[in-house]
């Protein structure tokens, strides 16, 4: 699963590079417009360990994000299951703050918080937050009738076995969303850090953006890439694990 | 075997087919009769002489059909001349050496700032920046990787000072660190963003004032009118009459006899802004386009220039000197006796 990431993404970045590629030669730009292959390795030569390291930062604060918002989202999603109002209330308010634009956001969360830390974990959340709150919510405020009705009828039904049933059956959705949520919360972080941190590797392309340097940019766009792929790719191993141990029982095999 | 070699050529195919497509969607330069014209920022009183050439009728009155574009973060004038989007535009000195290193075809034909309008601000009850020593132990913001940080870093070395002698802060976009008194020298842009703060922090009983690199003998020069090598050897007319109309333009454009036909203009394009604010504006920057009745409009310091350029290979922005002073085409100013 993770080599697999990785190599799709490492196709996925040649072929764009090609394409980038293609484009300066067949039209004769300079180095200015498109950079060329020898501009690009002697960037990464000079660069690459700094943007992983820098990666690494951002990558640490998008893990603290995430966990947030995945705690957050079930806790949420758990609480408005029951209530019809409640949930529609809060898919009402997710999908609002949804649609506001972080950058307009920002300003408001930088005078609160200050450029540091929180402020990129709290942006880094909001953004990862509300799909995956939107999912949870979906799942669970879905009832499982074949499997509850059974539960319910002979009056053993907790909230907790309601839960467990309705995440249960849909593990799959579930841990697809969480992968997914990954690559939300790394965004986040790099537009906080984009706008106002002053470390990172959205602080980085802010300043390689500032010099018009798009060897840079294509240099960091790697770094991410790489790292987003291999954190993806440890999130789904960990998710397929979990699915195996969930659907064989304890001394049983695996049907 | 059959099957590898299939979906080889339709790879190929498909390669094709993207860069076919890619091709066909860059537009020939000068392909109509418009002139795209692209504009560093977006339309505000610092570009008072372009908007004048466009609302004020100069341009068509010269014969041309231009269309002036607001430029913003992320658009870049010099990239576009090469893809065929504009055909002038306004770029800033670091921006024109930054492309002369990767090769870009670009020429100078104006500098429309003769004095950066990137200066410092800073409270008056603090005491006066004289000497650059008087930076010694103050909190200075600096826009990480922009001309401010450049500059910033010259005059410290100038004044033999080094980053542990001044406390240096990241600035963003909006200004809350100066106004919380975090940060006590604050970059502005004197013409647009000083006013704005001069007149808040005035509304709170507290004056200010502005540290001009200028008056240290740093000249790190600011934006200018360019076009490509292509379009100046192509179309040298539509250049030269271009030029005249644009920079007749700014010439009435700064005449304060002109003010409220000027400012109305502006107000169709800046309407966010209020009346008192633009007039303001408009004031800060007849001084940093024509410093004295004798100075003509758009003349190259090219003085500034190698200094600019002398700059960039000092603090590594660029690896190799460039010899900007080629690609300077335009008046240039004369050296003074």
């Amino acid at each position: 699963m993770l080599f697999r990431r990785i190599y799709q993404f490492l196709i996925v970045y040649c072929l764009g590079l090609t394409c980038l590629l293609a484009i300066k030669y067949g039209a004769g730009l300079s180095n200015y417009v498109i950079p060329g292959l020898t501009l690009i390795f002697d960037t990464a030569h000079r660069m690459l360990a700094g943007y992983f390291l820098d990666v690494l930062n951002t990558l640490s604060v998008t893990v603290l994000g995430q966990m947030i918002s995945i705690f957050m989202a079930f806790f949420v999603g758990i609480i408005g299951r029951k209530s019809s109002w409640a949930g529609s209330f809060i898919k009402v308010m997710a999908y609002n703050i949804q649609a506001y634009p972080i950058v307009a956001l920002a300003p408001i969360i930088f005078i609160l918080m200050g450029d540091g830390f929180l402020s990129r974990l709290l942006i880094a959340s909001m953004i990862c937050y509300f799909p995956l709150l939107l999912s949870v919510l979906g799942i669970m405020a879905s009832p499982i009738k074949d499997i509850e009705h059974f539960y319910i009828a002979t009056g053993r039904m907790r909230w907790q076995l309601e839960v467990k049933i309705r995440a249960f059956e849909n593990l799959n959705k579930l841990t697809t969303v969480i992968a997914g949520s990954a690559t939300l919360a790394m965004a986040g972080t790099i537009v906080a850090e984009f706008i106002a941190a002053d470390q990172g590797i959205g602080y980085s392309i802010r300043i390689a953006l500032y010099q018009s340097d798009l060897a840079c940019i294509l240099v960091a766009l790697f770094s991410i890439g790489i790292i987003i792929s291999v954190y993806q790719g440890i999130l789904e191993t960990v998710g397929e694990q979990m699915k195996t141990k969930w659907f064989a029982p304890k001394g049983g095999d695996l049907l | 075997m059959n099957q590898k070699i299939n979906t080889i050529a339709v790879i190929r195919a498909g390669v094709m087919v993207l860069c076919m497509t890619l091709f066909c969607a860059l537009p020939p330069a000068f392909a109509g009769d418009t002139l795209n014209y692209r504009l560093k920022w977006l339309f505000n009183t610092s570009v008072v002489g372009d908007i004048i050439a466009d609302t004020g009728g100069f341009f068509k009155k010269a014969g041309l059909d231009v269309s002036v574009n607001e430029g913003g973060a992320g658009k870049n004038a010099i990239k576009e001349l090469e893809l065929g989007y504009a055909d002038f535009g306004v770029a800033s000195a670091d921006q024109v050496i930054r492309a002369l290193e990767k090769g870009a075809d670009v020429v100078v034909l104006a500098q429309l700032f003769q004095v950066n309008p990137m200066q410092w601000i800073y409270r008056s009850d603090q005491s006066e920046i004289k000497t650059l020593s008087d930076l010694k132990g103050r909190h200075i913001g600096v826009t990480f990787g922009g001309n401010d940080e450049t500059i910033m870093n010259t005059l410290l070395a100038k004044a033999g000072l080094t980053s542990k002698d001044v406390r240096i802060s990241s600035v963003r976009f909006d200004f809350t660190p100066f106004l919380k008194k975090e940060v006590d020298v604050w970059p502005v842009y004197r013409n647009s963003q000083g006013v704005i703060l001069e007149e808040r922090l005035a509304a709170e009983g507290e004056q200010v004032k502005f540290f001009n690199p200028a008056n240290y003998g740093v000249s790190f020069v600011a934006n200018s009118v360019v076009t490509s090598g292509a379009m100046m050897k192509k179309h040298p007319d539509t250049v030269k009459t271009f030029m005249t109309a644009l920079l007749s333009a700014w010439e009435f454009a700064v005449d304060p006899a002109n003010e409220a036909q000027v400012l109305a203009q502006i107000k169709k394009k800046d309407n966010g802004t209020r009346d008192d604010i633009r007039q303001k504006q408009l004031e800060a920057t007849r001084p940093l386009i024509k410093p004295d009745p004798g100075t003509k409009i758009g003349v190259i310091d090219a003085r500034a220039w190698r200094q600019t350029e002398n700059i960039m290979v000092r603090e590594k922005q660029i690896v190799t000197p460039v010899d900007v002073i080629n690609c300077l085409v335009g008046p240039k100013k004369r050296k003074m006796p």
